[in-house]
């Protein structure tokens, strides 16, 4: 009788067998080989497809919930320029509407509504004196750069038009007379056909 | 060696070296985990656009005046429900604003415009002006005055100027 070695095995009947006529319940190699080229096929694509999104201007307009913006989609790219948020009245508290200027609140937008007045003195002065600093920094810079009077209005899709055109004309008053309105990118968008004369810069 | 690679083990007399070397892949996977950390953080997922309008009565530059004069205005009152739109002297039919769907859903509805100056543009060729005025209502959403705006300027209308409606 052969010497085996001790241990579980079949029995004989099959010992024969290409699935059961090994060594039985052997242990495993404890060598795994991680397959990686999967991985790296997965982390390509993400890259690929994070540049591919990568907007090198960075978050100008920042996102508030109280704003949902119209969507457009023959826009032009955002610039860092003063941003006039309008911000919309909520059902439960009918004053929450503000008029915000770079962080800074202006007037309530249901008293904004209320008056008769063409323009928001506080807004125009505010605007005047980022103006006045602008110009002084690009003194001191001795740049060439002129004041190009942009101004974003980021409005939520309700706001009426009665709010918009005072925070308009109070821009214009206060010298930023290139406005522009935040809107959403639509998919398919594009750039619009150029004008065939650029608007004069103040 | 039958019908394989040759490894460099068949004990010629030059070594060669072997040719299946395994590329280490550790670096190459740290620095695709960095850049994507990297990416995801500095991500933009909301694209936001801006629309340039011109506000009626702002500076505006002489040499287009020029080449608006041969052209036809063009204005757009916007009101809460309608749209009307005038070329030159001709008022066109006032085109509702908004249309229900079959869902009985009340949607915007700029298809009559778009198509009024698809119309316009193949009727007055060089005549076409680069400008429109809207004159808008006061009780007009921003949604629908950016709406308006956005199928003015995909119309070949870049120059649009925003101004109160009159009376």
């Amino acid at each position: 009788m052969p010497i085996v070695t001790p241990g579980f095995r079949y029995g004989k009947r099959l010992s024969k067998s290409r699935i059961f006529g090994g060594h039985g319940p052997g242990k495993k190699g404890t060598y795994a080989d991680l397959l990686i080229t999967p991985l790296v096929d997965m982390f390509v694509i993400i890259v690929l497809f994070l540049i591919a999104n990568f907007s090198a201007t960075g978050e100008v307009l920042s996102m508030s919930k109280d704003v949902v913006l119209p969507e457009a989609s023959n826009v032009k790219e955002v610039d860092m320029v003063p941003v006039v948020m309008v911000t919309m009245p909520n059902k439960d508290d009918p004053t929450s509407g503000q008029v915000v200027l770079s962080g800074s609140v202006i007037g309530n937008v249901a008293d904004l509504s209320k008056e008769d007045v063409l323009n928001i003195p506080a807004l125009e002065e505010k605007l005047r004196e980022m103006k006045k600093q602008y110009e002084d920094l690009r003194a001191l810079a001795n740049s060439a750069d002129g004041f190009k009077g942009d101004v974003n209005i980021q409005a939520d899709k309700g706001v009426k038009f009665r709010i918009l055109k005072r925070v308009m004309f109070s821009c214009a008053t206060a010298g930023y007379n290139n406005i522009n309105f935040a809107t959403l990118q639509v998919a398919g968008a594009s750039e619009p056909p150029k004008a065939a004369a650029a608007p004069a810069a103040p | 060696m039958a019908g394989g690679m040759d490894l460099g083990d068949s004990g010629g007399k030059g070594k060669k070296k072997p040719l299946d070397t395994a590329i280490n892949l550790v670096p190459f996977i740290d620095l695709m985990a960095v850049t994507i950390s990297f990416l995801i953080m500095t991500a933009v997922w909301t694209q936001i656009g801006r629309l340039q309008v011109q506000q009626a009565g702002g500076p505006s530059d002489p040499n287009q005046e020029q080449t608006e004069q041969k052209t036809v205005p063009l204005t757009l009152l916007i009101t809460e429900k309608e749209l009307k739109l005038t070329a030159g002297g001709s008022a066109v039919d006032p085109m509702p604003l908004v249309s229900v769907d079959k869902g009985g859903k009340k949607k915007l509805d700029l298809i009559k415009l778009t198509a009024k100056l698809k119309e316009l543009k193949a009727q007055l060729a060089d005549q076409w002006p680069s400008q429109i005025t809207l004159q808008t209502e006061d009780g007009v959403n921003y949604e629908v005055l950016v709406q308006v705006i956005d199928e003015c300027m995909g119309a070949g209308l870049p120059n649009v100027t925003v101004s109160p409606a009159m009376g």
